[in-house]
């Protein structure tokens, strides 16, 4: 079947195509540091880690810095008030915001501790006597970047009520505790004069403890809609490597066509259906060459994911526990590029429509299977149409292994899937050549 | 599957092929017969059916109609046999650019089957003939049109074939690389070759083939040794004026 003389003509045609050689192994590399470095920071300013945003206190009394530590306390925003060794002033956290060195500023005013005490002393006395006391709330505000995404908006604003909340609280129960304690000394000196006991009875109401409020009484619990498909969410890493990876292998679609309209062009592809080979050793020399290639592919990621990543501040790639079902993933996978490349090769007419194609297609399969955005961001409906993406089924595989402890019987599913469709395509190759062989 | 000077090596009758939308068959009806031992000269204008015969006889085509048989095997059902008895020269430059002639030639005589043990020796022996051995680690892409077309020839000959299919061996290079290439080939039969071969060189034709077969419109029109076709017809001085004469000065395809 002359295997191994396949297989060596190939990669020894693959070794001179140093364009082929840099869309095989630079891109993908690029892609999962770039892409990786730009998720990580997403990651980091959604939730990962603290959120940092101006905080300009203006206020003369004490609860703007009560403020600052209520807000300070969540851990979502780290309140920076200094720009340069130099306290920040209104107009200047505006600019920093507008050039975008920063995404958030609050500014609380001069007269924050005073309006807050008004306003609670006027809804304490409401409260206890009736009174209809009307008082302007002040007014706290928050600068926002504005190509900050709205959730992102969200999350910090709700941060912020929550901090206000927590002062208003503090300072209607301080006012309260005081007109309640003066009301009931009124009021039992009134009912007592009669009996002149005026000042012989001195009310204390028992004294608060400063944390009263603190502890929540009804915890937020935050679970995920679909627990056994997505019971932990992937880190960058775990998400982009195995992502771009995919997308670096199913790439080789455009040399392995290209290899194949050559010979067309070129007229070896001819010369060698006039020579007594099988169309088996053809077709299996270029499958298991390319395969060697992308599981090279696939160890360069790896490397890319657990030491230079790491290098540049991410997390280090977590590899799972079961390395028999990472290797059939890859290897499956592989063949499932390779299939996609020999049916493109066989069906393509020109080395430049293969080329857009192969290359559109497996844009669209990576942007289906959730290489760009991950599936489960993406609207319902096209949650459905990713199940047709053989990047996804891949994706899947390794996120279920990187991600959740998955094993060879949890990953069987898509190992199957992709070994199928890596048939499927052999077999129309097969007999596109078994057509030309025969001089059709 | 030895054949002597006198047996037809091959054999077409009533071969017609018709390629998809075309409204007149590429070959027509066509009869022929190569004798073993020979250089055989298959001549005709632009579309005249040369290539689609020798497609066929190679077993890369199909016919509609019609029977060929090569070694005495019939085209359709041995086709696996015959092409280890048989080598093609294709008109293109039917190698890998960006391997070296070396290379190229060890990758097709381990397909076409050369023991290992003989591979070195069949590489070194058709450079030899080609006259490349010394640039044989030159990749295709950087030789000349001469140099290529001398290893397209070289691989055709890797696994010394009993026939060799030539389609146009020296279209478009210089007088020396084709001086040296019609060298070559007389070489081989000398060597016990037989040689089917197609060329627009009338010249070329007259002074290398035993035997010729003019064709025109996918059928033969004249078929015998050169310098009797020319002395059967008194107005031709050689074969060119007998080829315009037989197929017209009517500009083709």
């Amino acid at each position: 079947m002359h295997l191994l003389t396949h297989i060596r003509k190939e990669l020894l045609l693959l070794s001179r195509d140093r364009a082929g050689l840099l869309v095989l192994f630079v891109m993908p590399v690029l892609l999962v540091l770039v892409l990786t470095l730009v998720q990580d920071n997403v990651f980091r300013a959604t939730g990962e880690t603290a959120t940092r945003a101006l905080f300009i206190n203006l206020d003369e009394g004490s609860q703007g810095e009560d403020l600052k530590q209520g807000l300070q306390s969540t851990g979502v925003l780290d309140l920076v008030e200094d720009f340069s060794g130099d306290m920040i002033e209104q107009e200047v956290a505006r600019q920093l915001i507008f050039r975008g060195d920063y995404q958030f500023a609050i500014i609380v005013p001069a007269d924050f501790s005073t309006v807050v005490a008004a306003a609670a002393e006027a809804a304490a006395r409401s409260a206890l006597r009736g009174d209809e006391v009307g008082f302007d709330p002040g007014v706290l505000t928050i600068y926002f970047d504005p190509a900050v995404r709205g959730v992102y908006r969200t999350a910090v604003s709700s941060s912020v009520q929550r901090g206000l909340l927590g002062v208003a609280m503090a300072s209607r129960s301080e006012a309260l505790m005081r007109l309640l304690s003066r009301d009931l000394q009124d009021n039992i000196d009134e009912q007592l004069k009669p009996y002149g006991a005026t000042g012989m009875v001195n009310v204390e109401l028992p004294e608060l403890a400063e944390d009263w409020m603190t502890p929540p009484l009804i915890e937020l619990a935050e679970e995920s809609a679909a627990p056994r498909k997505f019971p932990t969410m992937p880190t960058s890493v775990q998400q982009n490597v195995p992502a771009w990876t995919l997308f670096g292998m199913f790439f080789i679609v455009i040399p392995l066509a290209g290899t194949m309209i050559r010979e067309r062009q070129d007229s070896t592809l001819t010369r060698l259906l006039t020579m007594p080979v099988s169309i088996a050793g053809l077709l299996g020399g270029k499958v298991v060459a390319y395969l060697l290639i992308c599981l090279l592919q696939f160890m360069l990621m790896l490397l890319v994911g657990r030491v230079f990543l790491p290098l540049l501040g991410t997390p280090q790639l977590d590899m799972g526990t079961s390395p028999a079902a990472l290797v059939l993933i890859a290897v499956t996978s592989a063949l499932a590029a390779c299939g996609y490349g020999m049916l493109v090769g066989v069906m393509a007419r020109s080395f430049d429509q293969a080329a857009i194609f192969g290359s559109v297609s497996v844009v669209i399969a990576a942007a289906l299977g959730g290489v760009m955005v991950p599936v489960y961001m993406m609207p319902q409906v096209m949650q459905s149409i990713s199940i047709i993406s053989p990047l996804g089924w891949g994706l899947e595989a390794f996120l279920d292994i990187f991600v959740r402890g998955g094993d060879l019987l949890s990953v069987l599913p898509q190992v199957l899937t992709l070994s199928g469709f890596f048939l499927l395509c052999m077999l129309i190759a097969a007999l596109v050549f078994r057509r030309w062989r025969q001089g059709a | 599957m030895i054949a002597t000077q006198s047996d037809p090596v091959i054999r077409v009758a009533g071969l017609t092929k018709t390629y998809p939308g075309s409204r007149h068959p590429a070959v027509d009806r066509l009869n022929l017969e190569v004798t073993g031992g020979l250089i055989f000269g298959l001549l005709g204008p632009n579309g005249a059916g040369k290539t689609t015969t020798i497609s066929i006889v190679c077993t890369l085509l199909r016919p509609d109609t019609g029977r060929v048989e090569v070694l005495g095997q019939e085209v359709l059902s041995k086709a696996g046999m015959i092409r280890r008895s048989i080598g093609l020269v294709p008109q293109e430059i039917a190698l890998y650019p960006t391997l070296t002639i070396r290379e190229n030639l060890c990758y097709f005589a381990r397909v076409l089957g050369v023991e290992k043990k003989r591979l070195s020796a069949r590489v070194g022996a058709c450079l030899d003939l080609t006259g490349l051995a010394d640039l044989a680690d030159r990749r295709v892409d950087r030789c000349s049109g001469g140099m290529k077309r001398r290893a397209n020839l070289a691989v055709g000959i890797l696994h010394e074939p009993q026939i060799l299919l030539l389609d146009e061996p020296t279209v478009g290079i210089d007088a020396q690389s084709r001086n040296l290439i019609l060298e070559q080939l007389r070489e081989l039969n000398r060597q016990g070759m037989t040689l089917l071969y197609t060329t627009h060189y009338m010249r070329e034709a007259e002074d290398l083939c035993d035997e010729i077969a003019v064709i025109d419109s996918g059928r033969v029109v004249v078929q015998g040794a050169p310098r009797q076709l020319i002395g059967a017809n008194p107005a031709c001085e050689n074969l060119e004026d007998l080829f315009l004469a037989l197929t017209g000065k009517a500009l083709r395809e």
